[in-house]
């Protein structure tokens, strides 16, 4: 990093001339790359993304409505699956959210500029993503109001209460992370309230007003930025690995493992990349920012998810190979149903589709194109989806003791319409939250870009 | 040498033929028996617990082959004396295991109390190429009670089983039943035989030989006398609790300690201070950073009129 001073009491923290990346770079103008990255009305595909999201998510709360009402009786959750797609969709969420350290922590403590663009795609899904796996983890709940009782009567020795103090230490950091490179993007939202509606503007206000882009105002905000790319790491990586050791602790086969940490955490940055991925394209696409994300930002965000790809699947190697190799009896079952039963399409279906295509698609150049990468990274995110049902579910239909004298139905699980209708609307909140903050918010820095941008011309 | 010789040439290809044959036909044997008919059964129990709460278990099974499989989902119907409508105890359905659980509704207590004597009979109708299965069983009614007399430290139960006849509770004899301590859903012996019977008088009497038994808490225990598959009254079973036993003292001191199984206010000390420091690391974090804002908003404040870089 090196720093380039404007004057006496203003300061620009620029990156290294090889670290720029922008296309054309030199040749955008400030005007240019302010006018590009300011968040845009919904045009008409929009309006139609986001009116079906809502809709989803209405079918989600009015399932909801409908357990809260009944009760969990409306789910196909019964005494042995207890943790259903519910919590199967938590664990995903959990995953997903560890990308928001991936791309702007561990990049940026690297020292690596050319994920500039992505921080804030990779920070608002990081947000959303835990918001959400909060929320389902109450959904999941027959007696929401009870909540309150495990902080008031929460036992530090368990895993659960790790895994709440965990999630809400990681929502307020990443919502800091989220919010300290904002505010020079919010000066610029205010100054341009010609462009900006009324009530977006007070929002501006409300939250950056005092941004004066003043020489001791970044060295705080570099600073903090700083303190919080070191602090969300481990406390990423915590949060999934007990997420992990809520079922690593239980004795079962299939989560009898000493192996879950690591795996969990692998296996959260490759779906965490991919969803980027996915986002990247999405929004080049639907906003024109061909400048901004480039093919060669496809190109090393795909070569990251093959490593991340080969990683995961280096761990599923460890995971399943080992118990299947002693296959002791319980776990035989467990692993036949898995390999060849009638949980074997699903299983495969998630290696293949979740890992081992995507690796095929994305080891060639040509793969590692926008279209070629978008496809990869969706095989992956839905492989990954596939493959935290397939943790949670098939254990529990295989405990240790045989299953006696208790109804055909106990026997099996699939979600009902409600449980369904909850999960799919819970992905769509997610998506409406990172809808909306582009639509309220520039998803690509604009100060940050401009800044590299002009330190790149001045080279 | 020779004759040797010859019966290795000669005999030996016809013992190994013989062999093959036999082989052959003991696997066809076996493989007739297995794929023979399937043979639908049932049979019926009953069951008195302390001499009031009478039950009919039903069980069906399919003999297939050698093996005998339970038939689950299949209906059974069970009749008190004779087998028609206004005699029906129930219509069931077998469990997983082919098995149906039976109460004898009060509704048949005029023709219950009409006799000493009764027969259930428990009909698995036709079913595919399956034909009507039919089982019966004769009970007479019968009481089963217990008693225990302590003479000068030699402590005694006295178990008495009692036949209704002509409206008179008549002594039962020679009825076979295990007498002692209840332990793990069994009947440990209350002495040194595995099974006692009863006398003219109707009565079995055990000496208790088990001194050192622990009990609960106040050193009860609970003696039990069960008679299983009588052909006259079926399956009896009477209880008794008795202050016999040794109480037992929990070991209250288990539960004090700080272990991760213990309760909240019992957390290991390690553990406390190693959340407790992560969190307070983690969260003065985030404080200090919430107050880096605040720092920036005054700075912001303070210097109004300074003019942006962007």
């Amino acid at each position: 990093m090196e720093k380039i001073i404007l004057s006496s009491d203003q300061i620009l923290i620029a990156p290294t001339p090889e670290k720029l990346l922008l296309k054309n770079s030199t040749s955008l103008t400030r005007e240019e790359i302010t006018r590009d990255l300011l968040p845009q009305k919904f045009g008409r595909k929009g309006m139609i993304w986001t009116i079906t999201l809502i809709i989803i998510a209405l079918i989600g709360a009015f399932a909801y409505y409908r357990q809260l009402r009944f009760g969990l009786i409306v789910t196909n959750m019964r005494d042995y699956v207890s943790w259903g797609i519910y919590i199967s969709n938590f664990v995903f969420f959990v995953a997903i959210s560890l990308v928001g350290s991936l791309i702007t922590a561990i990049l940026r403590l690297a020292n690596v500029h050319w994920a500039t663009p992505l921080t804030r795609i990779a920070e608002i899904i990081a947000v959303s993503a835990i918001v959400f796996a909060s929320l389902i983890i109450v959904v999941d709940m027959g007696r929401p109001e009870r909540f309150m009782n495990l902080v008031l009567h929460g036992r530090l020795q368990s895993p659960i209460m790790w895994d709440v103090i965990v999630i809400c230490t990681y929502f307020f950091i990443s919502l800091l992370l989220l919010y300290f490179p904002l505010l020079p993007d919010l000066k610029i939202l205010i100054d341009l309230k010609q462009k900006t509606s009324g009530a977006l503007n007070k929002l501006y206000r409300f939250q950056g007003s005092f941004w004066k882009g003043t020489k001791a105002q970044f060295r705080l905000s570099e600073r903090s930025i700083n303190m919080l790319c070191i602090v969300i790491i481990p406390v990423a990586f915590c949060i999934h690995t007990v997420t992990s050791w809520l079922f690593a602790t239980t004795y079962r086969p299939g989560w009898d493992s000493t192996n879950f940490g690591a795996y969990f955490i692998s296996g959260a940055f490759l779906v965490g990349a991919g969803a980027v991925v996915v986002a990247m394209f999405v929004f080049r696409k639907a906003y024109h920012f061909e400048k901004y994300i480039t093919e060669m930002h496809f190109e090393k965000m795909g070569r990251v998810l093959v490593l991340l790809a080969l990683l995961y699947l280096y761990f599923n190697v460890n995971e399943y190979l080992i118990p299947a190799f002693k296959m002791r009896k319980p776990e035989e079952a467990h692993l036949t149903e898995l390999f060849a039963g009638s949980y074997a399409p699903l299983f495969w279906f998630a290696i293949l589709v979740g890992m081992i295509i995507p690796i095929i698609i994305l080891l060639f150049k040509k793969g590692r194109k926008p279209l070629p990468a978008f496809i990869a990274a969706v095989m992956v995110v839905i492989g990954a989806w596939f493959k935290r049902y397939l943790i949670v579910t098939p254990t529990l239909l295989h405990p240790f003791l045989p299953m006696q004298e208790v109804p055909a139905s106990y026997h099996h699980y699939f979600p009902s319409w409600e449980e369904w209708a909850i999960a799919m609307g819970s992905l769509s909140g997610t998506l409406l939250i990172i809808t909306f903050f582009a639509r309220i918010y520039p998803i690509i820095p604009i100060h940050e870009t401009i800044i590299e941008n002009e330190t790149a011309a001045e080279i | 040498m020779k004759q040797q010789q010859k019966f290795k040439t000669g005999k030996a290809p016809k013992i190994v033929a013989l062999l093959i044959l036999c082989f052959f036909i003991n696997k066809m044997s076996v493989s007739a028996q297995d794929s023979a008919i399937n043979e639908p059964s049932i049979d019926i129990r009953y069951f008195v617990n302390n001499n009031s709460a009478q039950y009919l278990l039903v069980r069906t099974r399919v003999k297939t082959g050698r093996k005998y499989k339970p038939l689950p989902n299949r209906q059974a119907l069970v009749y008190l004396d004779s087998s028609t409508a206004d005699n029906l105890i129930a219509k069931t359905v077998t469990n997983e295991n082919g098995e149906a659980k039976i109460i004898i509704s009060p509704t048949l207590k005029d023709i219950w109390n009409s006799s000493a004597k009764h027969s259930f009979t428990a009909t698995l109708p036709a079913s595919g190429k399956d034909a009507e299965v039919t089982a019966s069983l004769d009970i007479t009614k019968t009481k089963i009670l217990i008693d225990t007399v302590n003479d000068g430290g030699t402590r005694t139960i006295n178990v008495k089983v009692l036949m209704l006849s002509n409206n008179d509770w008549v002594p039962a004899k020679d009825v076979e039943m295990s007498i002692g301590v209840e332990r793990n859903s069994s009947v440990l012996s209350a002495g040194s035989k595995e099974t006692y019977t009863t006398d003219s008088a109707g009565v079995a009497s055990v000496e208790f030989s088990r001194d050192s038994l622990p009990g609960d808490a106040k050193g009860n225990f609970v003696l039990a006398a069960k008679v299983e598959n009588n052909e006259l009254f079926g399956n009896l079973f009477v209880e008794k609790t008795v202050p016999w036993g040794i109480a037992l003292k929990q070991d209250s001191g288990f539960f004090d300690q700080r272990t991760l199984w213990s309760t909240r206010f019992r957390t290991p000390f390690w553990l406390l201070f190693m959340a407790y420091s992560i969190m307070a690391g983690v969260w003065g974090t985030i404080v200090y950073l919430v107050f880096q804002i605040v720092k920036i908003k005054r700075l912001g404040d303070a210097d109004a009129t300074t003019p942006a870089i962007l």
